[in-house]
């Protein structure tokens, strides 16, 4: 069997699970799968640019993910007015400042002689800065978070189209990249990964205590949506009559057809990342990544600008990331910080990677929506295996509780399974790099 | 007087805190520079390995409290230990068995290890919590405090209290034990010495006969041990959590790097320059400065320079300075 | 790209993640299946050819010999492949045609580790001590595989480098280049080897601290354990060796007592600069 046959009955494989969803649960269940496969596949497609093309091992997917949803609140959010009246102008003041500090500090540091003097001179900078700092940016933070602390307490978006959202998220991820890359890979040697997991945790940390950029824990909602609303459909009578002509209750139609909606901009949005990537892959530029992946010291002796080119591959991927989280986002339609956990954020689309195949954008994508889709129906499997399991069992026993209890984590046992068992028996993936 | 006051609480919520954190974190980072200098890779899974040793040594000292076994005002959770060790290193020695050894016969690259410690972090990640459940668990008992903030107010007159968890002091004494056998392991016994020439040169070791699989195996006992006594000091301390545990990789990691990766001493050094960093970074310290500062200066807010949520920040900000100024780390340890 | 998918590693080279140096690149290497007869030599890589795993062949039925008691050394022009028929000797070469044998016992089929254990010292050319380890400690792993008292040994190593008994608590790494070649010559020396291989000892060192090598590799000559040597340095070598093979492209071009070749017009105009 040649490779693009075996590729496309993976992918028709792929299809009929999510057919076999539709028909055994629920078509519901299978769109949503669908769906959030469409975003993973992007992620994945994102950390392959980083891992397959060029090595660089990045663990902070989360963090980049998060940036995309932080720009789909700021972009599609209607400002707060009274919040922009009471703080607005301090928090980007003492912002400034703070910014300034920094660039004071960095002004300075090669200016200063060297020894106690430059030591002294830099603390001097950066204490006196955080202090101005602090002290601009704490009471206009604090009137903010007092505008109508139950509804809004932050200072809202701009209140632009949702579809401009994704595109900012990409570039907010692609800026955090920039200075995570400047940083780590300008050290004399790597120091990408631990750089990612720990900017990945600050800008959870960032996003769940900064009420006034993203009002935290308490939570986004209700954040505006490029496809109608489930309701308005209800209560469009032509919309209702098409429903009921194809023998729908008009219930579950509205839900099918927003799922769609949003299911066809997705793969929009992902066969267009895929066409780039692809393109990217076979151009010069791609030529030259897997050149200096392959042999970095070959590739810098014939002048190739490896750390330059790392750095563009490293904003490009986490930008890709950063689209995805904007997108998933607009889907859930709300912001909420206290769920971002790198098990699911970081790690599991490491899995989608390397399950797929590194290296090759069509695995990544692959792997996206496979280890999605599994992730998605361990629970029930593992809840019917259970079932089975403890079927001979007294209702009272204590095991038989406590293994239908832990049906949930199974997910996770599963997951590392899989992932062990494709390192070890298929370690180029499901679609190998050529 | 002032002065003392201010010592005092100085002492109750940063040093003795920190102290008790830092040692934990030592002992943590100690496992992942010695997987690093060895196995010469990053175990990404050694918070979940943590958290495999504390939930042998919950289970072990439930079952002892159900049966009456304790071991007075000592928690009963230090007698457990031992079987949490032995249930530790059997899972690591199964693992090591079932998954990196077939690698190490391929002779893989180190950061396909890396990769395949993702695996086994979401494999014993979710057997914990099938096992144990996902929230917190408290297994402390027998005395609470070695001094209690009244007894100290009385002993000495002073405003100020300083209380001493029972946990804390036990963790430091655990932890001076603990590095202290390591540490004489490896600088005198004819193991220790053959696991510090096989980190230095593999294929040198190899040529003077030193067996690379029982290296493996040695370091892989001691890394359980160390993995489960810094786990159950933690979650004596704090609380048990596998989700916390999974998210100590960070400042572990940050200690083992700060300290040099590959370095013991250097482990130590880091758990305690992050464990420090952190507490006094996010402290408020009005406190403090009540005592010392002349009433008309006396600070209105918290004076607190971040929130506790901050924390990570506070490791990763030293960790880059750290590596900006000194990539070597503090300790000279191998990445350069 | 690897062929090896386990060993793809895609480039990556994050230190915070993964430690390179300090790595295996020392592999057990299968013999050829078919040893034949060869000389009465002490030890003795006969007709070798062969190369790295499946590559080309380097080797082309060279053939290099110790006797007891003696020092021999092989000498010629850049990627002769002289560290090659060492290695090969040693184990870490897959030979096609030819064996190796030492005191009359086919070792052909034996890893590296084995030939340690049968008797061969082998000083690598690179990373041949431990560098974070003291000198003393350095010793102590080089009699590793030995279960009896190793003191005797130790003394008579510090004898014969009198320098590593006063820097016996030191780190190695912090040793100079000439300290550290005695620091490796004598790890090796703790087995008690029934013969010595040297890949160039004195690579990198400047030509005062070479001469003091090569006394010190005279002595430890003297002591009776036959000593194989690769060299760059030819001159010297041949002054000080029993034996000489010069090497052109992986085969035997000249063989002679040391005198012999550096008296050879051929030889000399070749490899010794007139």
């Amino acid at each position: 069997m040649n490779p693009v046959m075996k590729n496309t009955a993976l992918f028709i494989a792929m299809a009929v699970l999510l057919l076999l969803t539709g028909i055994v649960q629920s078509w519901n269940s299978a769109l949503l799968i669908l769906n959030m496969g469409l975003i993973s596949a992007i992620m994945a497609l994102g950390v392959n640019l980083q891992w397959g093309f060029a090595g660089l091992f990045n663990v902070g997917v989360m963090g980049f993910v998060a940036l995309g949803g932080l720009a789909s609140v700021l972009i599609t959010m209607p400002p707060v007015p009274e919040a922009w009246a009471a703080g607005g102008p301090g928090v980007l003041l003492g912002l400034l400042l703070g910014a300034a500090s920094i660039g004071i500090a960095i002004w300075a540091y090669p200016r200063l002689p060297k020894g106690r003097v430059r030591v002294l001179g830099m603390g001097a900078i950066l204490v006196i800065g955080f202090i101005v700092y602090r002290a601009v940016f704490d009471p206009a933070v604090a009137a903010i978070e007092a505008v109508n602390p139950a509804t809004s307490g932050y200072l809202g978006g701009l209140g632009l189209p949702v579809v401009l959202a994704w595109p900012v998220g990409g570039v907010l991820a692609a800026g955090a990249a920039w200075i995570i890359g400047k940083s780590a890979l300008g050290l004399r040697s790597d120091y990408l990964a631990i750089a990612t997991l720990g900017i990945a945790e600050i800008i959870i940390a960032i996003l769940k205590n900064e009420d006034w950029l993203s009002r935290g824990v308490k939570n986004v909602i209700g954040l505006p949506r490029p496809v109608p609303n489930e309701i308005d459909l209800q209560n469009d009578p032509g919309f209702v009559s098409t429903a009921e002509g194809l023998g729908l209750d008009p219930v579950t139609a509205s839900s099918l057809y927003v799922k769609f909606g949003y299911a066809v901009l997705f793969t929009i949005v992902l066969l267009i990342l895929l066409w780039l990537a692809q393109k990217a892959l076979h151009s010069p530029w791609g030529r030259m990544m897997r050149a200096i992946r392959d042999n970095e010291t070959a590739a810098e002796a014939m002048g190739k600008d490896v750390k330059g080119r790392h750095l563009q591959v490293f904003i490009l991927g986490s930008a890709v990331c950063g689209i995805a989280g904007a997108m998933m986002t607009t889907l859930d339609g709300q912001l909420t910080p206290g769920t971002y956990q790198p098990l699911r954020f970081t790690f599991l689309i490491w899995v989608m990677v390397i399950v797929g195949g590194s290296g090759n954008n069509l695995g990544a994508v692959l792997g996206g929506f496979l280890i999605w889709f599994l992730w998605v129906q361990v629970e029930p499997i593992s809840g019917f295996v259970m079932d089975v399991i403890t079927a001979g069992m007294a209702e009272d026993s204590a095991v038989r509780a406590h293994l239908l209890d832990s049906t949930a984590h199974m997910r996770l046992l599963t997951m590392g399974v899989i992932m062990l068992l494709v390192l070890r028996f298929s370690p180029r993936g499901l679609i190998p790099e050529k | 007087m002032e002065f003392f006051n201010a010592i005092v609480a100085l002492s109750n919520f940063v040093v003795i805190p920190a102290l008790a954190y830092g040692s934990q974190l030592a002992l943590g980072a100690l496992g992942v520079t010695l997987i690093y200098g060895i196995l010469r890779f990053s175990n990404f899974a050694h918070g979940d390995t943590m958290a495999f040793g504390t939930m042998v040594t919950i289970l072990m000292t439930w079952w002892f409290q159900s049966i009456g076994i304790g071991l007075g005002p000592l928690p009963t959770a230090l007698l457990a230990m031992p079987f949490g060790i032995v249930g530790c290193a059997a899972m690591v020695l199964l693992t090591d068995r079932t998954v990196y050894r077939f690698y190490r016969a391929q002779k893989v690259k180190p950061v396909i290890l890396v990769i395949v410690s993702m695996g086994v972090m979401f494999v014993m990640n979710g057997l914990v919590r099938f096992i144990i459940g996902p929230g917190d668990q408290r297994f402390a008992d027998g005395e609470r405090f070695v001094i209690t903030a009244r007894d100290f107010k009385t002993m000495t007159g002073l405003d100020e209290g300083m209380a001493i968890k029972s946990t804390q002091g036990i963790t430091v004494v655990t932890a001076v034990i603990v590095v202290g056998l390591l540490f004489w392991f490896l600088t005198y016994t004819r193991t220790g010495k053959s696991m510090r020439a096989y980190s230095d040169n593999e294929d040198l070791a190899l040529l003077s006969g030193i067996n690379p699989e029982r290296v493996v195996l040695v370091t892989w006992l001691i890394v359980a041990a160390l993995a489960t006594v810094a786990g159950t000091l933690y979650g004596l301390d704090k609380s048990f959590k596998p989700f916390t545990y999974f998210q100590l990789l960070l400042p572990i990691f940050a200690s083992a790097i700060v300290g040099g990766l590959g370095s013991p001493l250097g482990a130590i050094a880091g758990g305690f320059v992050i464990a420090f960093s952190e507490v006094t970074i996010t402290y408020a310290w009005k406190k403090v400065l009540v005592y010392l500062l002349p009433e008309s200066l006396e600070p209105s807010g918290l004076v607190q320079l971040l929130s506790t949520d901050y924390k990570f920040a506070v490791s990763f900000v030293i960790l880059l300075i750290v590596l900006l100024f000194r990539p070597t780390g503090l300790f000279r340890g191998k990445s350069v | 790209m690897s062929d090896n998918p386990y060993q793809d590693d895609r480039g990556n080279k994050d230190l915070t993640i993964t430690r390179p140096e300090g790595t295996s690149q020392l592999g057990a290497h299968p013999g050829t299946g078919h040893p034949m007869e060869t000389s009465q030599a002490f030890l003795i890589g006969d007709s070798m050819t062969g190369g790295y795993g499946k590559g080309p062949d380097i080797l082309h039925a060279c053939t290099i010999a110790v006797n007891r008691g003696e020092i021999a050394v092989i000498v010629g022009p850049n990627g002769a492949g002289k560290s090659t028929a060492m290695k090969a000797v040693f184990g870490m070469l897959d030979l096609r045609e030819g064996s190796v044998r030492l005191d009359g016992e086919d070792i052909t089929d034996l890893s590296p580790q084995d030939r340690v254990a049968k008797g061969m010292g082998f000083v690598p050319q690179n990373s041949n001590i431990f560098t974070s380890m003291t000198v003393e400690e350095n010793l102590e792993m080089g009699a590793f595989i030995r279960r009896d008292d190793i003191r005797p040994t130790m003394e008579q190593v510090y004898d014969l480098f009198p320098i590593l008994r006063d820097k016996r608590r030191q780190a190695a790494g912090e040793l100079s280049g000439g300290q550290r070649q005695q620091v490796a010559v004598g790890r090796a020396l703790m087995t008690q080897p029934k013969v010595l291989m040297l890949d160039e000892p004195t690579a990198g060192v400047s030509p005062i601290v070479m001469d003091e090598l090569f006394d010190r590799i005279i002595e430890v000559a003297r002591t009776g354990i036959p000593i194989l040597m690769v060299e760059q340095n030819a001159r010297q070598a041949l002054e000080i060796a029993d034996k000489g093979y010069v090497m052109v492209q992986g085969r035997n071009a000249y063989t002679g007592t040391g005198k012999e070749l550096l008296a050879d017009p051929e030889v000399r105009k070749s490899f010794l600069g007139g």
